[in-house]
């Protein structure tokens, strides 16, 4: 997934001041009619004017009320009433002398921030990293475990220990635990497309062995994501509030075991300030439930 | 009573029962006079139902061998353990229920043994009474972990409410009073009364949770070290010299209970010396000398009296020598670095609403200026080389955050669609040769045989 953090593009014309977060009205917009030698007009001539043209009038002026509201009421240098000039400068039907529109675009095309600059939940800014992805997948085909390990250089077996062939490759670096069944589980890879290219080579290298090997069902079954909260955390206030989540026991474990309901993922939580997540079927999970936690654990943030 | 026996004539009949069959013999020669019926009605007689055997013959159900020994344990560990009588009731009955429980019904005989230990953890644990599972480890010679999978089974089994582990400042009492310190035993330097040397060991926890060397932590080595620092620094003239080790013996635990050199007792004690000497820096009287390790022991009195003022001027002092050290690499992120190092160093009341401004207004900074230590996108929390590691900005960390160690780079991965093609040539690599196979089944046979 893009980490895209910037703003989206302005129309070109526009040009936005360096630091402005919400997009008001620029002070050197094309809108302003300074030094084109406009003079300020009254559009409407009531006794000139058709019908059509008065209509026309009528929304445009709902349009500037509305876009005035958006754009904060900035009013023109030459301090006009907004309706004027709006007027002037939307017009495609009265032509005004030296009035050529510099712009392409609609000025009235409500200029809403996208991404609001404070939102009232601050993200964090971190993205947690995956770290592995465990898949299986059906070759659909039993398979003979023996010749396998015979044949192919990268794998072992040893059915005493595991009933199993363990077989790696280089290139996405996972390793692929295949059984008689035909059924196979990967690991080790960093992200989804990887596990499917990874599943994927290994069908293809038991295909070539001579099994007719199909790819059925290819399934992701966990995710796991680690990141750091540059801060250290204080576990034991941490699961005093979190009771019911939380499970610390430093006789045991260093870290804080907390099992988020939604989503159901289970996060190690270090005193570093280190958090691992896993459970995940969908990278999303793994997003959303660090955004859970990333508030809850800036309150326990008691730095020395 | 029935008539004089057929056989022998006597009138010596007595009531004699077979199983629920009354019977009346003769005790002469035996022989049977009459007998009632095994049924209790005449319509059971009559529809001659068959009475089974768990209704004639039936005993109660006693408790398990295993269960009575199990109960017998659990009773003699509160005994050791000195738990008050009702709580040791309510082990017993928790001990009963758990044993019942399908979970631990077909378990193995060890891990039954360690459920009454599992279940004195929980009784005191809920009753807020400090006992540590290295305890109940040692008393039942079982591994720590063991104890934890056990403690942790009955917790889900019968889907009680996990309880926190009691803090360390509440397992110090009973923990300093198991050293036999008093007068009478040991020599006069190194006595000292059980109630001092809690007061000194809580002041000595207490200043280690607060710089980061307890979370995470096992408690019993920390409580090792705290109770050797206190020791010490009651008598420094007599105690200094003394190490760990002998500590352990003088108070009774054995020498091998703290360990090796590097154990994680003697870790600790290195770890609570440093934090005192950089508390002990701050010390007015001694303008600026240094504070030795081995000597701290002398000004840890002062120390803890000062605590808090010491701990700030502490911090103080770091940052300006942060500032000068890094001061440009600081001022070319335009101040906002400071302004979040000073937000987030300092934990005090008055600063705090100054570090409630400035993180979001250094945020927004860093975003525009697209440079700032403090990362607003970053992947994985990697600082961009050349800047400083967040470590570095605080006094007192976490042992385990270690600004020096170097993050391991990963090569860039080229991103794929996991739909690509996949070329022979790479497949054909991981493929042995007929040649290869060959060598390989000879050298198995010759292995083999070289084997048999």
């Amino acid at each position: 997934m893009e980490q895209n953090n910037s703003l989206p593009p302005f129309p070109q014309s526009l040009s936005s001041p360096q630091g402005a977060m919400t997009p008001g009205m620029p002070i050197f917009s094309p809108m302003m009619p300074y030094g084109t030698g406009l003079t300020p007009q009254p559009v409407q001539n009531t006794n000139s004017l058709s019908l059509l043209e008065e209509q026309q009038m009528q929304q445009q002026q709902q349009q500037q009320q509305q876009a005035s509201q958006q754009q904060g009421g900035i009013v023109g240098t030459s301090g006009q009433t907004p309706q004027l000039y709006h007027s002037q400068a939307v017009s495609t039907t009265t032509v005004l002398p030296g009035n050529t529109p510099l712009y392409t675009t609609t000025p009235l095309t409500p200029m809403t921030p996208i991404t609001p600059a404070t939102p009232a939940s601050e993200s964090s800014g971190i993205v947690p990293q995956l770290q592995n992805i465990v898949s299986t997948v059906n070759l659909g085909c039993k398979l003979d475990l023996k010749t396998i390990a015979l044949r192919a250089r990268n794998a072992e077996y040893n059915p005493k220990r595991f009933a199993a062939v363990i077989m790696r490759i280089r290139e996405p670096r996972t390793t692929a635990l295949i059984f008689s069944s035909g059924k196979m589980v990967c690991t080790g890879a960093k992200s989804e497309e990887q596990s499917r290219l990874a599943a994927r080579k290994y069908a293809r290298v038991v295909q070539k062995l001579g099994f007719p090997a199909k790819f059925l069902d290819f399934k992701i079954q966990n995710m796991v994501g680690s990141c750091d909260v540059k801060f250290p955390i204080r576990l034991e206030g941490l699961v005093l509030t979190h009771q019911q989540f939380s499970s610390y026991e430093p006789e045991l474990f260093p870290g804080l075991i907390y099992r988020m309901i939604k989503p159901r993922i289970v996060l190690l939580i270090f005193v570093s300030g280190k958090v691992v997540l896993t459970g995940a079927k969908v990278r999303g999970e793994i997003y959303e439930a660090f955004e859970n936690i990333y508030p809850i654990l800036k309150g326990f943030r008691k730095t020395t | 009573m029935v008539g004089p026996c057929p056989e022998c004539g006597s009138s010596n009949v007595v009531e004699d029962d077979l199983y629920s069959q009354k019977q009346w013999v003769c005790e002469d020669c035996g022989s049977l006079v009459s007998e009632g019926v095994f049924t209790t009605t005449l319509s059971d007689e009559q529809h001659s139902r068959t009475v089974p055997y768990y209704e004639s013959t039936e005993t109660s159900k006693k408790p398990c061998p295993n269960l009575i020994k199990g109960l017998i344990r659990v009773r003699a560990l509160c005994r050791i353990l000195r738990v008050p009588g009702d709580m040791e009731s309510g082990a017993v009955s928790l001990f009963e229920r758990a044993y019942g429980n399908p979970a631990f019904l077909q378990v193995r005989l060890q891990k039954k043994e360690v459920l009454g230990g599992a279940c004195i953890l929980l009784i005191c644990r809920q009753n807020n009474r400090p006992v540590t599972m290295g305890t109940i480890s040692n008393l039942l010679e079982v591994e720590l972990a063991f104890v934890g999978v056990v403690y942790q089974d009955l917790i889900k089994a019968l889907n009680i409410e996990p309880s926190t582990a009691t803090s360390l400042i509440n397992m110090l009492e009973s923990y300093c009073y198991g050293y036999k310190l008093s007068p009478g035993e040991v020599a006069e330097v190194f006595a000292e009364t059980p109630r001092r040397l809690v007061e000194r060991s809580t002041a000595l926890a207490e200043l280690a949770a607060d710089t980061w060397l307890v979370t995470g932590r096992q408690p019993l080595p920390l409580l090792m070290a705290c109770v050797y620092v206190a020791w010490q620094s009651l008598k420094p003239m007599g105690r200094m010299k003394v190490s760990l080790n002998k500590f352990c013996v003088i108070g009774g635990l054995g020498k091998e209970v703290c360990g090796a050199r590097k154990d994680t007792a003697h870790k600790r004690v290195v770890e609570l010396r440093d934090v005192l000497c950089k508390l002990g820096k701050e010390l007015p009287w001694l303008r600026g000398d240094t504070v030795e390790p081995g000597t701290v022991a002398k000004l840890v009195d002062d120390i803890l009296k000062h605590r808090q003022a010491l701990h700030l001027k502490a911090m103080r002092h770091y940052e300006e020598e942060l500032q000068l050290q890094f001061g440009d690499q600081l001022a070319s992120s335009d101040s906002s670095a400071p302004a979040t190092s000073k937000a987030g160093d300092k934990s005090e009341p008055d600063p705090s609403p100054q570090s409630e401004l400035s993180p979001s207004e250094s945020k927004l900074k860093g975003r525009s200026q697209n440079l700032s230590t403090v990362n607003t996108t970053e992947v994985g929390g990697e600082p961009p080389a050349g800047e400083l590691h967040w470590g570095k900005r605080h006094l007192f960390l976490p042992p385990s955050v270690r600004p020096d160690k170097q993050r391991r780079v990963d090569p860039p991965v080229p991103a794929v669609t996991g739909d690509e093609e996949i070329s022979d040539s790479e497949i054909e690599t991981y493929i042995r040769s007929p040649e290869e196979i060959r060598k390989y089944l000879t050298v198995q046979q010759k292995l083999k045989e070289d084997g048999d």
